[in-house]
């Protein structure tokens, strides 16, 4: 779908130094209209510094980036019309919330009772209350906050917005709910979004595209289903989400190519299960297990290694530690790349 | 490059060149070449009698002669000053804020009375106290007829009113890294079987050590640079000597200036070394507490009967040194004149004329003729030379703390901006080089050094003369404030959320309005804070104002210094000791109310303020419904 929608935010080629230190190694990015894109990767990968590229507050030494075609490289920071959600959200803490949303429409000149109508309009939007718009910052929870640093980076109308790690501050369970708002919000004003994270969930459930980085290099591109079931290099795969590294005894026994290395997801193998047409079975003997409530997690050796395995807690087949099962696999399950 | 571009540019160069010549002009002209000059005025010395060039005269004259004296006795002031005040320090943050005392709270306001009162208004409190005609030396000598009056001068008398009127550092800094002490540490310490005792030096201390460090060295160059205690309790040591020697001449004495420029660079290399080893230490690092969640310090029992009683004790004794002088002043600068003089609480004898209004005074000459003297008995607010002296050290403090604030806030911005580049770290380091160098090398410096015409760059004007005098003491504040202004102020600029910065460049703003709504707003309180400690210092400072000193430059500290000369001689000055009692609690009053503004209202962030003001809000309308009730309800009566 991806490909037929018009492109938006084209990086091209993009290096970026501090001093010696190339921190991007040839980015190449290319986001569509009204896509929800997610850089992902782990601390010092270079997603931060490739969304500071977009926004400006980097200049790369060569490379361009576009935006709806045209170049905006060496456009300053405030004539590129895209908004930022920040990490802290750097809201300021000297004004109220009203006079917050309200600073990019002061700055802009606009007029005092469009101002006010822009700012009511953009705080209902986001589910603010007038009586929210007088309070200070400091008075509203994480939740609000975030709410807040959204209006205020959309109320200028920009083309495009950028979040940089914005629910890395909150409590889980606030996290899981705002992290749907964000999306419905996404849907809602249909705006293109960059969204910058090292959390692998929060990647998976938000995006349309993700963009794994590592050490300044882009590793893969797709949607979350191809990043998670396809992923292209082994960096990928360990990273998103959780993974069985099968070693030599095992690879051996299910008569797997021993030049390459192989992975299986843990939801991927069955336990006591009627084996299917071409699945590799192995007896194996519980080591131990972590009961989550809605799935069970199996510590389970199979031929001298231990294999992590997802079950659903169907309340029925509950294994102890101790006991004797069987361990299924099927080689179309497993990702394999070459053992560099 | 278009036009407007063009004129932008021009427009940041402008200014740019401007900040460069400003702080170029600031630091050679007003911190470097003055110093040098006193350095370089050691070695210029000629001999008086064959008129040759001597660069060694002043070195020998300091071995051959008594100036090693006053030096010796700094040391010896600043070695046992560390140590009382840091015993008593210690002591009063322990018992208000580890050990459970009761009457903890009434005693830390005791404790904290130096926040308040202290310097030249200290001294004179205490003087009236304890010196030849003081209220306890009076006592005492009622029921010791034999006693020394004068017990009250010296070495003895300048470290007991230095120890007392030294601890508020402590009772800020102490206590602060007291009350940082994560409780779960001591709970584990006692829970592995240690004492409390054996807590205390274990566990606490050992964390509050770097603090101690910082404070004793702070304490041993105040007593190194002591000014008011020596001159007014009579103690040679070196800064009394060092304005003795500024103001003597060639006439009188060998080379005075020379000796004077000498005894300030000998208080210079102290205070380089001391501030030098004092960085390194900083720079070691400091015991950062390494729990996530740190619990609150509570208060220590003690166990031990007879040693509770003991600290008991011990905290209402230093309670009653801390207050009594504070306690009487309040009291006498209500008293008319004759309850004064005689230093006796009279219940009849209230006035507020030590404040406010004048009266004449009659009294009988010699010829036993009786003369009355015009306005003889006057307020604190009525009192030509106190007026005088309040509204110039008014003007000339607001004025020098002002300009220290733009001045360190306008750097620091600029610091912060070239973090890491040579620029910011040779501006931070002008700024802070005033540090190094004591006030009275800066003050002494300046008085020579300007006091001549051949200064260009000050347009040949003689700084000292006249009413140019009031502008060497502003620039002598404003410079002696900058590190303190710099330290403060860089550190609220370090609670600047570098995102907030980006985050109003990326909806448009400038660098300037950056700053001016977003940055500047952020730091307000910190800086009028800042504004506020240093106007405090400079309202009632003494040893600047004692360098100075002349008729265009009597600063308000000089003014209570010399209010009691020639006390009711002649019928005039009378109730010159009620005026200085006053004096002091004008100045309570002031310091309080700026500490008020600056840590209860200036501290309230803008939730605080707008919850405030909703309660506020919520009071009036309620209290209108009551008054709309009730006036509905007569209507209908």
């Amino acid at each position: 779908m991806a490909d037929q929608l018009q492109s938006m935010i084209d990086l091209k080629n993009i290096i970026v130094k501090f001093g010696d230190f190339e921190a991007l190694h040839n980015i190449n990015v290319d986001v569509k209209q009204g896509e929800f894109f997610t850089f992902l990767g782990p601390s010092g990968c270079g997603k931060t510094t490739t969304l500071r590229t977009i926004t400006g507050f980097i200049e790369p030494v060569s490379g361009t980036v576009s935006v709806n075609g045209k170049d905006i490289t060496h456009v300053p920071i405030e004539k590129r019309n895209i908004g930022i959600v920040f990490q802290s959200y750097a809201l300021f803490p000297t004004m109220t919330v009203y006079d917050n949303i309200a600073f990019g429409l002061k700055i802009q000149k606009n007029k005092k009772d469009e101002i006010d109508r822009k700012v009511r309009d953009i705080a209902r939007k986001v589910d603010l209350s007038d009586e929210q718009l007088q309070k200070a910052v400091s008075q509203l929870s994480g939740g609000q906050q975030q709410r807040v640093a959204i209006a205020r980076a959309l109320v200028t109308g920009p083309a495009i917005i950028c979040m940089d790690e914005p629910l890395s501050n909150l409590d889980a369970k606030l996290r899981v709910q705002l992290r749907n708002e964000l999306k419905k919000m996404q849907r809602d004003f249909g705006i293109t979004t960059i969204y910058v994270t090292h959390d692998q969930e929060e990647a998976l459930t938000l995006s349309d595209r993700i963009a794994v980085f590592n050490k300044g290099y882009i590793e893969q591109i797709g949607t979350p289903n191809e990043v998670y079931n396809h992923s292209k290099t082994e960096f990928v795969c360990n990273f998103i989400g959780d993974i069985n590294r099968l070693e030599d005894e095992l690879v051996t026994k299910m008569g797997l190519d021993k030049g390459q290395n192989h992975f299986m997801r843990l939801e991927r193998i069955r336990v006591n299960r009627e084996a299917q047409d071409g699945e590799i079975t192995l007896p194996g003997t519980i080591e131990s297990r972590e009961y989550y409530g809605l799935y069970i997690k199996y510590y389970i050796r199979v031929a001298g290694q231990i294999i992590k395995v997802i079950e659903r807690n169907d309340g029925i087949n509950i294994y102890e530690a101790g006991e004797q099962v069987t361990v299924g696999m099927h080689p179309r399950n497993l990702m394999s790349y070459p053992k560099q | 490059m278009n036009k407007k571009e063009g004129l932008k540019l021009d427009a940041s160069l402008v200014w740019k060149v401007f900040g460069i010549a400003f702080f170029v002009y600031l630091f050679f002209g007003f911190m470097l070449l003055p110093c040098l000059n006193t350095l370089t005025s050691i070695f210029t010395v000629k001999d008086p009698t064959t008129g040759a060039a001597d660069p060694l005269a002043v070195i020998r004259f300091f071995f051959a002669g008594n100036m090693p004296k006053f030096v010796l006795n700094s040391l010896k002031l600043a070695v046992c000053l560390v140590i009382t005040v840091n015993i008593v320090g210690i002591s009063i943050v322990l018992l208000t804020e580890y050990f459970d005392i009761r009457g903890a709270k009434i005693l830390r306001l005791g404790y904290m009375t130096t926040l308040i009162y202290s310097g030249v208004a200290l001294v004179t409190g205490y003087l009236f106290l304890y010196d030849s005609d003081g209220i306890l030396t009076s006592w005492l000598a009622g029921i010791f007829p034999g006693m020394n009056k004068n017990w009250f001068s010296g070495f003895n008398a300048v470290l007991f009113t230095m120890t007392f009127a030294c601890t508020s550092n402590h009772a800020l800094f102490f206590r602060n890294a007291l009350r940082a002490i994560d409780y779960n540490t001591v709970e584990a310490a006692r829970n592995m079987g240690a004492k409390p005792f054996k807590v205390l030096l274990k566990v606490v201390f050992p964390t509050l050590i770097p603090t101690l460090f910082s404070l004793t060295v702070m304490t041993f160059i105040t007593g190194l640079c002591a000014m008011s205690a020596p001159t007014l309790l009579g103690y040679d040591s070196i800064n009394p000597e060092i304005v003795r020697l500024a103001g003597s001449s060639i006439a009188d004495e060998s080379f005075p200036q020379a000796r004077a420029a000498l005894l300030s660079i000998i208080l210079a290399m102290f205070t380089i070394v001391l501030l030098t080893v004092l960085s390194a230490y900083e720079r070691k690092g400091h015991y950062l507490s390494v729990s996530k969640t740190k619990a609150k310090l509570v208060k220590q029992k003690i166990a031990n009967p007879v040693a509770n009683v003991f600290a008991h004790i011990y905290a209402y004794v230093l309670f009653i040194i801390y207050m009594t002088p504070v306690v009487m002043i309040v009291l006498f600068a209500f008293q008319n004149y004759p309850s004064l003089r005689s230093k006796t609480l009279g219940m009849d004898q209230w006035t507020l004329i030590n404040f406010f209004g004048a009266k004449d005074f009659e009294f009988m000459t010699n010829r036993g003729k009786y003369r009355t003297r015009t306005g003889a008995i006057s307020g604190l607010f009525a009192n030509a030379d106190t007026v005088g002296g309040i509204r110039l050290s008014f003007v000339l403090s607001a004025l020098a703390a002002a300009l220290a604030c733009v001045i360190v806030v306008v750097a620091v911005n600029y610091i912060f901006k070239n973090k890491g580049k040579k620029r910011g770290i040779a501006l931070e380091y002008s700024l802070l080089f005033p540090w190094l160098l004591p006030t009275i090398l800066i003050c002494y410096s300046y008085r020579t050094y300007f006091n001549s015409t051949d200064v260009w760059y000050v347009f040949g004007q003689n700084l000292y003369m006249r009413e140019n005098v009031r502008f060497l003491i502003v620039m002598a504040y404003t410079v002696v404030k900058l590190p303190f202004a710099l330290r403060m102020v860089k550190a609220a600029f370090y609670a600047i959320d570098e995102e907030l910065e980006d985050a109003a460049r990326n909806l448009g703003a400038s660098p300037l309005v950056t700053f001016l709504r977003v940055k500047l707003p952020i730091v307000l309180p910190s800086v009028l804070a800042v504004f506020a400690l240093n106007f405090n210092a400079l309202f009632t400072e003494y040893d600047m104002s004692a360098t100075f000193q002349s008729s265009y430059g009597k600063s308000y500290a000089m003014v209570i210094q010399n209010m009691c000369h020639d006390e009711g001689r002649d019928g005039y000055n009378v109730n010159a000791s009620g005026r200085r009692c006053a004096s002091t609690v004008f100045i309570m009053l002031v310091s309080g109310l700026i500490l008020y503004l600056v840590y209860g209202v200036g501290a309230r962030d803008l939730g605080e303020r707008l919850e405030r003001r909703a309660k506020r809000r919520k009071r009036w309308q309620k209290l209108m419904q009551k008054l709309h009730i009730s006036s509905g309800k007569e209507a209908a009566a």
